[in-house]
C-alpha cells in the first residue's frame, strides 16, 4: 500500500503548490508533478491492461494540454 | 514493511539517474523544443533560476520525455510485464509525435526503463516501487525548488556540453 499513499500524498502536495503559485507558466510545472502522481494512482489502484491504457491516455492528453496552454502563453501559432 | 521502503529508495535512485541521464544525452537542456517549453524555461530563469535547466524542465512539461517514459514503462511492467512496457513505449512514441517533439527521449526512456525495471524485478525490487520511485524522482526536480533544480540541471548539462 505504501506506493499508493506516496502517489496520493504527492498529488495533494502538487495541487497545493499549483493553487499557491502565482505565475501561470510555473503552475504548469507543478501540474506536471500532479499528472505523474495521478497516472501512478490510476494504474496502482486498478492493475488491469485497460487501466494501463487509461493511465497512459490521461498522461499523454494532459501533457498535450500543458503544451497547448504554454504555447498559447508564449504567443501561439504565430510564434512557432 | 522495511523491505518495501528500501525497494522504493533504490527505485528513486535508479529512476532519477536513468531519466536525467537520458534527457541530458538527448540534449533537452539545450533549447526549448517547442515555444511553450522555451517560455517555461524563461519564466523559471526569471525567478533566480538557470536558463538551460529551465529549458529542460519546460521540455519535461510540454512533451513526454524520458521521465514520462520511465513512469509509463513502470506502469506497463507492473500490469503486464515486458509486453506492457513495450506497449507503453509505443504509446509514448505516439504522444511524442502528437506534441511535435523532434527527439526520441521518451521512447528511448520507456524502452530502457522496461528492461531496467524487469532486471531489478529479478532481484526483488517490484515495479510498483518503481512507480512510486518515479513520482518521488519527478517531485525532486519539478515540484520542490525551481531555482535549485534548474541550477543543478544546468551543472549536469555543463558536464555533457
Amino acid at each position: 500500500m505504501i506506493p499508493v499513499y506516496i502517489c496520493g500524498i504527492v498529488a495533494v502536495y502538487a495541487v497545493i503548490r499549483v493553487v499557491t503559485e502565482k505565475k501561470t507558466l510555473r503552475k504548469l510545472v507543478y501540474l506536471n508533478v500532479m499528472n505523474f502522481a495521478i497516472t501512478g494512482l490510476i494504474v496502482l489502484a486498478i492493475p488491469d491492461i485497460m487501466a494501463l491504457f487509461a493511465g497512459i491516455a490521461y498522461f499523454v492528453g494532459s501533457t498535450l494540454e500543458a503544451n497547448a496552454i504554454a504555447s498559447t502563453f508564449a504567443g501561439g501559432v504565430a510564434n512557432e | 514493511m522495511p523491505g518495501v521502503v528500501v525497494n522504493i529508495i533504490i527505485a528513486v535512485l535508479v529512476c532519477w539517474i536513468l531519466f536525467i541521464a537520458i534527457d541530458i544525452i538527448f540534449k533537452l537542456p539545450e533549447k526549448g523544443g517547442v515555444s511553450g517549453a522555451a517560455a517555461i524555461g524563461t519564466a523559471i530563469a526569471e525567478e533566480r533560476g538557470s536558463l538551460n535547466g529551465g529549458y529542460m524542465m519546460g521540455n519535461i512539461v510540454c512533451s513526454p520525455d524520458a521521465s514520462a517514459g520511465t513512469l509509463l514503462a513502470a506502469c506497463g511492467v507492473f500490469v503486464a510485464g515486458i509486453p506492457g512496457g513495450l506497449v507503453a513505449a509505443l504509446l509514448v512514441y505516439i504522444g511524442n509525435r502528437i506534441c511535435h517533439d523532434p527527439g526520441y527521449a521518451g521512447t528511448t526512456g520507456a524502452l530502457c526503463a522496461t528492461f531496467v525495471i524487469t532486471g531489478f524485478g529479478l532481484i526483488g525490487v517490484t515495479p510498483d516501487a518503481f512507480i512510486a520511485g518515479m513520482v518521488i524522482a519527478i517531485l525532486t526536480i519539478q515540484g520542490m525548488s525551481h531555482p535549485y533544480a534548474s541550477h543543478l540541471l544546468t551543472k549536469l548539462w555543463g558536464m555533457r556540453a
